[in-house]
């Protein structure tokens, strides 16, 4: 085991969403504020108990951006003794840190999403989101003109592990037309969901192809959303209104492999296995008491990865598994016969967040109250979040 | 192309505006306006290093300069691009992008397109060589398949 002094000492108090739409009309910070402000109000405490923000995007300074800087102005907050932007799984996870080291109190970490240009043609056509992209600070280097450079944080290489996963196991894509099938279902029992219809595997497999062997249907939705969580101590989160739900155990995961993705590593090696390992040498569940399973689908091969990588199968044997955990009922994964996975439809069914929707469900299921789509009992969620190559999340949540 | 005689540092801006150029990685597009592709190596214990940085990471040498590759490798994993990132853009046939593996060193993988092969021909550890394609004025790299005889 690893030293891992946080174990339940944080907890996840409030949650907040905005509805998710293919145009909402809105800015990243406006959608970020509402967001902030319907987790702060979930949480049930005064706006001035926050003291740490982690926002969106990579400069504080991005105008329009809800980055730290513009939601504690934004918020009204007086005092923050830490602040930091990030994404993916990692803003999460740097935010319990936070306040388990005591660098703040009370941390609130906004995530905003858009779709942005590069995704559709009507996206393209909208002066708005040509001028974020013209402004983003992630898509600034992606190699104006230069083919090798292409791969710098792009969503090709994911299509070309896809191959070479089927190439090396000898396989086939059931286990992304399960995952993909698994998502929709959820999703279209989640009201909030933009893609409300189900879709069978005839479906996923005639689907239209964008990067072969990639389809479709195995892409996340991109919309336009915003999700936020208040994290603060587990003492503090005692005396809240809401049922505390407990970060058991975290961690994050880094190679070597930097920002050019060609270098991947063997499929076993990549940034999830490794936030897995980091994740298991500290958390005393064990796979075996997970209640919910929370893979994120930037991709349905990120998913098909962390069904791997944290041990559920072994690798190059979840078409198999997936398939022999199909609930044909219902059209959803039970993993060993109970486990469900991605509720709320993940990024395929609900929309593109980044992952952040996911610890949003993770934590409205293990409180309960979900109604007709509570599943019964849940006490724990593991959640993997992020890239093959940078800033994945493996994160243990609990509660009583 | 062009032969642009010894190429400053100020003609390599010149040629490539929309690469952001930097200390450790001008060399590369100095010699791909040379048609020449070099990877940095390191000159003390003869590892090569990718993407263009300027330290060793086996032997933490400084000592670092960019060095010509044979051109040969192998396909290490590929896609086939039905759809580009611009959505106005159009194409007949898909796009091959491979990340290629080079005969230089395990691991060491410069990203490029596969021409002169029909992309259901394509396949996983298949032999590869340097050719150049122009793109834009410029001559950029790409691999085509060794031909049966010479692998
Ligand atoms: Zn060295």
């Amino acid at each position: 085991m690893a030293r891992h002094p946080l174990r339940d000492t944080i907890a996840v108090v409030g949650v907040g969403s905005t509805p998710y739409g293919r145009d909402l009309q809105r800015s990243h910070l406006s959608l970020g504020l509402e967001a902030a402000v319907n987790a702060i109000r979930d949480a049930g405490i005064d706006k001035q108990e926050v003291d740490g923000i982690c926002g969106s995007g990579m400069t504080p300074l991005a105008q329009g951006g809800a980055g730290f800087l513009s939601l504690q102005g934004s918020l009204g907050i007086e005092r923050c003794t830490w602040g930091v932007n990030s994404w993916l799984g990692s803003a999460f996870v740097h935010a319990g840190a936070a306040v388990a080291a005591g660098l703040c109190d009370t941390a609130l970490v906004v995530q905003t999403y858009m779709r942005e240009p590069n995704m559709s043609r009507s996206a393209a056509a909208d002066p708005f989101r040509r001028v974020l992209e013209q402004f983003s600070d992630v898509a600034s280097d992606m190699g104006g003109g230069d083919f090798a450079k292409r791969w710098v944080h792009s969503g090709e290489p994911y299509a070309a592990w896809m191959k070479r996963y089927m190439h090396d196991y000898g396989t086939n894509k059931d286990a992304f037309a399960y995952m993909a099938v698994n998502n929709r279902s959820h999703g279209s029992r989640n009201p909030a969901a933009v893609m409300q219809q189900p879709i069978t595997l005839e479906d996923y497999h005639a689907s239209r192809m964008i990067w072969e062997p990639m389809q479709i249907y195995d892409m996340d939705v991109p919309v336009d959303c915003a999700e936020a969580h208040v994290i603060t101590t587990a003492e503090r989160a005692r005396d809240l209104p809401n049922k505390p739900v407990y970060i058991h155990a975290m961690s994050l995961g880094g190679t070597r492999v930097g920002e050019f993705y060609e270098n991947t590593l063997g499929w076993t090696e990549n940034s999830h296995w490794v936030a897995a390992k980091g994740l298991w040498d500290r958390s005393e569940l064990r796979l075996d008491d997970v209640d919910l399973f929370y893979p994120y689908d930037g991709y349905t091969i990120d998913a098909v990865g962390c069904v791997e990588a944290v041990g559920w199968c072994k690798p190059g044997e979840a078409g198999e598994f997936l398939k022999s955990n199909w609930d044909p009922v219902d059209n959803i994964l039970r993993l060993n016969g109970r486990t469900q996975v991605t509720t709320h439809g993940g990024g395929l069914a609900l929309g593109r967040a980044g992952g952040a929707n996911f610890y949003s469900e993770a934590v409205r299921q293990l409180r309960g109250g979900e109604g007709s789509r509570q599943v019964a009992d849940a006490k724990s969620a593991l959640i993997n979040i992020g890239s093959f190559f940078h800033d994945p999340s493996a994160v243990m949540l609990r509660a009583d | 192309m062009r032969n642009y005689g010894p190429i400053d540092d100020v003609t390599v801006f010149e040629l490539y505006p929309g690469i952001q150029l930097n200390r450790d990685n001008i060399e590369h597009y100095r010699a791909l306006a040379e048609q020449q592709l070099v990877i940095n190596r390191c000159q003390d214990c003869g590892y090569w290093i990718y993407p263009h940085r300027p330290m060793c990471p086996e032997c933490w040498s400084l000592n670092v300069k960019p060095e010509q590759v044979s051109g040969f490798g192998t396909v290490f994993m590929f896609t086939l691009l039905y759809q580009l990132r611009d959505p106005k853009s159009h194409i007949m046939e898909p796009l091959a992008v491979a990340a290629v593996e080079l005969v230089e060193q395990k691991g060491l993988r410069y990203l490029s397109r596969i021409v002169n092969c029909a992309p259901e021909d394509i396949a996983h550890d298949m032999p590869v060589r340097l050719t150049w394609i122009e793109i834009g004025n410029l001559e950029w790299p790409a691999f085509e398949p060794v031909p049966e005889g010479q692998r």
